[in-house]
Parts: structure tokens; sequence; C-alpha cells
């Protein structure tokens, strides 16, 4: 036995010492020489969930239900006495609501996730042909995804922009045109229908998600920070690199420009408003910027800069290497004029400067950012990429 | 060593690593069902990631789950030793397959089981307490060749040894990664949540991880040290049942390194097992040797010889890559790395031709999420999936169609860059077991093994 005791000695003094080392770790907090040292308190997922959900989402969505409900409120007006001055009313209401809609279709998660949220209300182009079949049928449903191009704000931009050169010509349509009864019905039912999948989204996230939100602190494939990091990413992605500036330039496919596929269509001049609310909406959301008073909380950028997350070869932080990325966007927006229709027409080399400057913020966010927060994607067993 | 070969051991500790690693595999088999992944990675996906040399395993359809049952049968034959042979050439055939599908499922311990059933084709585990000896379908022996349990031992050393030679690079043991990164996602567990803040608990646990992997088999392999060496097993796996999302694995390796107990030991589990299943005493006993004839023994022990060659070479083959290994990942699979890498990836397909007709490729129209991740940060997989973009825009009326690819790929860390070089064609680019050059350089380093 006694030729075998040093590895007796040395196995106990292993597995005693990894008892003590994860017992005691806790006492010594980061004495490295690291320049940006990580910050454990702002790694608590429950505080920046907290944060997001308190201050800026149902602020953020507390402010779209106004902007909506005026909405509402100046079209039925027009519905109930279609003239120059309801439809004016109705048309500043709609972009109010519109750019404010920008500043909450980011969160996609929970209940706007599980409603599909974004399909009611800002897929585009609107299919025009569709909307005037439906307003002919006047029961075309409007919960199948062949009907999302026919509600929401670009069948509205359609319906009180697009029906004709000048507002008479407009207005005509829902005066003295046969189907005018028809049209206002179906004005009606586009409205309501926001009205009605906007409230439920709202409802849920006020009665029962926000606990729900705020207490999945994992960060698992269900939980809030890998949703709602996916969901953001995503949105980015897809809905403002490519939505709002790749396909409309043909950066995406082809090469071949669709100056038809801009948002606001038939507004024109609204089009660079909403990217850029949106732009900067994102950008807001990945620093924590609290709704209400504009100050920075709990965030993507305070867990990711908790976290350490930098350029291990730079040395560079994550969060300001992102934030550069923003700003560089930003830079290209900023030099486009506001009908982003006109740009593809005419200047469709900014448009797909913007396009590119974006792809370069989605890998960061896609890849560096998810990646430093080691958010699960898929539910699959994985033993290492 | 012909005084080793000759050495004989109570068949016990065979016998009852045959029942808990046929039920491990049956209850794999019965997770992975229940999780509705058979549909999700297996039957829904339009395209899969074949193995080199392995093209002509795809999934069956909806007989994928006829595939399932058979594995998740000759399992539980196996574990009550019932047409043994039979059983376990099926079991080893049946779970081969499966995991050659695809690649995008690829786990280690997917490939250590394939490796187990393929041992056990030879290994004597059914001549004692099971149901083939009890019916006299095979002869019943109490004792058997040392070597046969030892083979097994063997395979767990190189598992775990290997595991720990592979963690022994810079950005395991210096900087603690990938652990660093993925540690803090758990600190909302109760109790022990907290520590996972601290830089401190990733090296210690990068520094014991390896140290554990290192060392485990050997103090398993003595016997004053095995107790709590055992004890160090289950802590360790059960932790990463808790930290990582990495399913069967823990628990395999917890029961199979109970191959390392002694006769006694596992005589007294099957005592405890003929007593709660009212077994009658015949099933253990009949006091005979296995003894194989010379010639068998030749035969079985230069197989065994050729495997473990086979084994311990196999792992090393990234050292004949130019590349960093955990860039390029070229020689990366089927060597015990595990828990390796944080690694992620974005990448763009371009379709175009002669044309000058041009795509740019969602690959969620083509791929699972899982895949897509997968095929992010994998040559192999990213230029599998070319040549079906290529085949597949051909039959969409693509006139020889060029695939081109836009990747940024991050590792333990650092800041992503391209990958792949943007301008090479990879509808024209083949697979092999060669050097990619179209792989872009690292531009770090990681030391080590």
């Amino acid at each position: 036995m006694a030729h075998l005791s040093w590895k007796t000695v040395g196995f106990l003094v292993v597995f005693v010492s990894f008892i003590w080392a994860c017992s005691t770790s806790k006492d010594t907090p980061d004495p490295g020489p690291d320049p940006n040292p990580a910050k454990p308190e702002g790694t608590d997922r429950k505080a920046m969930l907290t944060h997001l959900a308190d201050n800026i989402i149902l602020p953020s969505y507390a402010n779209f239900k106004g902007k909506l409900d005026a909405m509402m409120t100046k079209s039925e007006a027009f519905a109930a006495k279609p003239d120059k001055t309801t439809l004016t009313d109705f048309r500043q209401a709609w972009v109010d609501a519109y750019t404010e809609w920008q500043k909450v279709e980011l969160f996609d998660v929970g209940p706007a996730e599980a409603q599909t949220l974004r399909y009611f209300f800002n897929i585009y182009p609107a299919n025009a042909t569709g909307i005037e079949e439906n307003i002919v049928s006047g029961t075309a449903q409007l919960d199948v995804p062949a009907s999302y191009p026919k509600q929401g704000f670009p069948a509205l931009d359609y319906l009180i922009n697009g029906l004709g050169e000048s507002d008479e010509a407009i207005l005509v349509r829902y005066t003295t045109a046969a189907d005018a009864a028809k049209r206002i019905a179906y004005l009606k039912r586009v409205t309501t229908q926001m009205k009605t999948v906007f409230t439920a989204v709202q409802t849920e996230w006020t009665t029962t998600y926000r606990d729900k939100f705020v207490n999945a602190t994992g960060i698992d494939v269900n939980s809030s920070t890998s949703k709602l990091v996916n969901g953001y990413v995503l949105h980015y992605e897809r809905y403002i690199r490519s939505g709002k500036f790749g396909i409309p330039s043909g950066a995406m496919a082809n090469g071949t420009p669709a100056a038809d596929k801009v948002e606001a269509f038939y507004k024109k001049d609204l089009s660079l408003t909403l990217a850029k609310t949106a732009h900067q909406a994102a950008i807001d959301f990945f620093n924590g910027k609290d709704v209400k008073t504009g100050q920075e909380g709990p965030g993507f950028k305070s867990y990711l800069n908790a976290l350490g997350a930098k350029d291990s070869q730079s040395g560079k932080s994550l969060v300001d290497v992102i934030n550069a990325q923003f700003e560089a966007s930003k830079a290209k927006l900023n030099t486009l004029k506001p009908s982003l229709y006109d740009e593809v027409k005419t200047n469709n080399a900014a448009m797909v400067a913007v396009y590119t400057e974006m792809q370069k913020a989605v890998r960061m966010l896609k890849v560096d950012m998810t990646s430093a927060m080691s958010i699960t994607i898929t539910y699959a067993d994985n033993d290492g990429d | 060593m012909g005084r080793y070969l000759r050495t004989y051991t109570s068949a016990a500790p065979l016998s009852v690593f045959r029942i808990a690693f046929g039920l491990m595999i049956f209850g794999s088999v019965v997770r992975f069902w229940s999780k509705g992944w058979i549909d999700d990675f297996y039957i829904k996906p339009s395209f899969f990631f074949p193995y080199y040399g392995f093209e002509f395993i795809k999934p069956l359809g909806e007989y994928t789950y006829l595939l399932f049952v058979a594995c998740g049968l000759s399992a539980l034959l196996v574990a009550v030793g019932w047409f043994y042979r039979t059983a376990s050439v099926l079991l080893f055939l049946s779970f081969t397959y499966i995991e050659l599908m695809d690649k995008s499922t690829y786990l280690n311990h997917y490939y250590f089981v394939s490796l187990v059933a393929f041992l056990l084709l030879f290994l004597p585990a059914n001549v004692y307490f099971s149901v083939d000896a009890h019916q006299n379908r095979t002869d019943s022996y109490d004792q058997i060749p040392r070597w046969t349990i030892d083979s097994l031992r063997l395979l767990m050393g190189i598992v775990y040894v290997y595991a720990g030679l592979a963690k022994l690079n810079s950005d395991w043991l210096l900087e603690a990664l990938p652990l660093r990164i993925w540690l803090p996602g758990r600190n909302d567990l109760p109790i022990i949540g907290f520590l996972f803040n601290y830089r401190e608990t990733a090296f210690t646990f990068s520094w014991l991880g390896a140290l554990y992997d290192l060392s485990i088999p050997f103090f398993l392999l003595n016997r004053f040290t095995r107790p709590f060496a055992y004890v160090a097993v289950v802590v360790f796996h059960v932790l990463t049942v808790i930290l990582f999302p990495i399913g069967m694995f823990p628990y395999i390796m917890i029961v199979a390194a109970l191959i390392f107990f002694s006769a006694g030991f596992h005589q007294r589990i099957i005592a405890v097992l003929s007593r709660l299943l009212r077994l009658p005493a015949a099933l253990v006993g009949s006091g005979k040797k296995k003894v194989y004839s010379g010639r068998q023994a030749r035969l079985l022990l230069s197989g065994l010889a050729v495997f473990f060659v086979v084994q311990l070479l196999f792992p090393f083959r990234y050292a004949l890559y130019p590349n960093e290994l955990f860039w390029s990942e070229e020689g990366y699979r089927f060597s015990w790395r595990v828990m390796l890498m944080e690694k992620m990836g974005h990448v763009q397909f371009k379709v175009v031709d002669e044309k000058g007709q041009q795509i740019m490729v969602n690959n969620e129209d083509h791929l699972t999420r899982l895949q897509e991740k997968m095929m992010a940060t994998q040559p192999d997989m990213l230029v599998q999936f070319a040549h079906y973009l290529r085949d597949y825009y051909a039959r969409q009326g693509f006139q020889k169609p060029e695939v081109y690819v836009d990747t940024y790929v991050s590792l333990n860390g650092r800041l992503g860059k391209p990958y792949i070089d943007p301008t090479v064609n990879l509808a024209q680019e083949t697979d092999s077991f060669t050097p990619k050059k179209w792989i872009l350089p690292f531009g770090d380093e990681i030391k080590g093994l």
C-alpha cells in the first residue's frame, strides 16, 4: 500500500482544493491588472430585464397606444365625414403613429412574438390589388398570412395617400364613388384590426407577461434574454437593414433596384424618417436608454461591459466597437434625402452604402454580441461548438 | 504480456456494464424521441450534411422512426442479454447509422457510444447474468479473460486523457476560455450562481477540469483512490449537467466509469439485482472459464490492437494540417475535444450564373437553426451546402451556378473576422482530407496541443 499512497495523497489534494476553490473564490473579486475589469453586479440579468421591461418596453407600448388611439379617433372622424380637414388630420395622426411604431417593432418577444404583431402592422409593400379585392368582398379574412400586406400602416398609406393624384381625387373615392361605403368600411376594419391585435399584446404584457419576462433569467433558448437578443438582432437584420434598404436598393437580390418596395411608398417623403427612427430606437435599446428619462440603465451595453466583452486582440470593448458601427451607419443615413423612393431612383449607391454599413453592425450583433453573451439559439444538445 | 493475456477475472463487471450501457442507450433514444428531435433533425430538414465517405447514409423519411425503434429495442435486448449477438450488431449499426445521417448533430459522446457498441460486438458480455446464458443460447461462464474488461477501461481512459490533452492550450489554461464566457450565463442558479460572475471561478474550473480529465482514469484504476475518484466523477459530471446543455454525456460517463470497480463490487450489484427482480440463482455461478482458442484469441487481440492504435493516433491527425485547429476544424471531430470553443458565425451565400442572375440565399429556407449554426463555423459543411445550393439553383434555371460566401466567425471572444475567401467559387471546390486553401488565416495563435 505504501508505494501507492502518493496517489491517494495527490488525489485528495486535488479533490480538497477543488472544493476549497469553489467555495472561496467569492472572496477574491478580480484583482488583476485588466484594463476593462468585469463588473459582476452588472451581470444581473433580472435587473436588466426589469429595466428593459419597465423603463423601455412598457412605456414605449404606452406611447404607441397614445398615438394609435389618436389615429383611431382621426380615422373615425374621417370615416364619419370625409373631407379635406379630416383627411389632413387623419394623415398627420397616421404619420405620428407610424413613426412611433418604429420604436416598438423591435420588441419581438413574448406576446408580440406569439401574436406576430409585426405582420399585422408593417408588412410592405402594400398589396393594392388585394386591398381593392378585400374592399369589394367586404368580409375577407384578415388573420391569414396572405392578408398581411393588405392591412396595417402600409394599407392605410395606400388608402389615404395612394388613391389619387390630388386630395380631391382621393376624397372622391370616399364620398361619391360607387364603392365609397365599402371603402370606408374596409378602412374601419383595418384600423380596428390594428387596435385589437395591439391591445391583446399590450394587455398580456401588463397583466401576466411582465413578471414572466423578468423572471425567465436564464440564457437558454426559452429565456427572456435569449428571445430578446434573437428578436432584436433579427429585427435589425431583416426589418431595418433588409426591409428598409437592402430590398429596395436591390443590394439583396440581383442588384436590381425596386423603388416601389420602400416603406411608406405612397407618402414617399416619410420613409427616411421612419428608417432613422427605427435605427435610433435600436441604438437606444442596445444602450438601455430609459424612454422616460433618457438616462442609460441596465441593458445590452451594461451587460456586455459587465461581462468584460472585448476584442481580445485589440483590447477594445465590444460595446465601443458596436456603437462606433452604429454611428457609421447613422452617418450614411444622414446623407440621404427624405424620400427613399427618390434615392433609389436617383442616388441608389447611397442606399447600398447604408445597407453595407448596417451589414457590418448585423455581424457584430449576431456573432460578437450573441457569442459574448453565450446566448443559445437552438435547444439541441451541444458539447462545445 | 503472455501471462496478462491468460489472466482471468469475474465476468460480472462486463455484464453490469452491458446492462447499464443498454439501458442508457434505450433512455437516450426515448429522450430523443420524446423531445420531437427525430422529426426536427432528421425528417423536417430538406438537406442533411453527410460525413465524408458516408454520403449514402441519409435519413429514411418517416421510416427514420423505425431506425430509432430498432436502436432502442436492440439496446434493451443488449441490456438483458437476449439474442445478444444479433442485438449488438443491430445496436451498433442502427446507432452509428443515426449518427452518420447529419453532421450537425455530432457529439463526442455519440461517437463514444458507437465505439463502445463496436467493442461489445466482440466482447463476451453475454456469457454471464444474461437471458442467452440462462436459456443456453450461449454457453454460460463465470470467468472471462481480463483483457476483455480492460479494453473498455482503456477506451474510457483514452476518452478522458485525450479530452484533458485537448485542454492543454493557451485559451483554456491562460484565458479560461470559453468557460469565462459561458459561466456568467449561469449566474442565476440558486446558491452557487454568484460564483460564476468571477473570473477566478472560470480559471479554477478550467484548471481542475484539465487535471481531472488527465488524471481520473489513473485514480479510478487504483483501488485505494477509486472511491474518491468516483465521487469526483459524479461531482464533475453533475456539475456539467447543471451548467451546460450537454445531453446524456455526463450520465453515460458516470455509469460507464463503474467498469473500473472490482469484481466483488459488480457481483454485489448483480446479487442485489437478482434479489430485487427475483431472478433464479442459476443465472450466475456456472463456475466455468471462458477460454478462447488460440486462433480466436489471436484474431480478437490483433483486432483490438489495431482498434486502439487507430484510437490513439487518429486524434492527432490535426497536426498534419497547417491551419489553426480551432479555426479551420480540420481534424477536429472524433478526437474528444469537448467544450473547448465558443464559436459563432454568420454566413451569407450568394449564387450567380453566367447570365448575370444573382441571388442572396436565405439559409433558413434550406436549413434548420441547428444546421445553420453548425455550418457557419465548419468549412466542410460550408462547402457541402454550397454544392447543395449549386444543384438547387441549377434546377431553378441558373446556368452553371457559382456559389460565393460572405462569412464572419468569432472564436473564443475574439472579434469576428472573415472565415472563407469570398472570391472562391465553392461550387467548384471539393471537400476532402487535404488542407482547405480557401479558409482565411486565423491571424492569432492558440498555443498548445
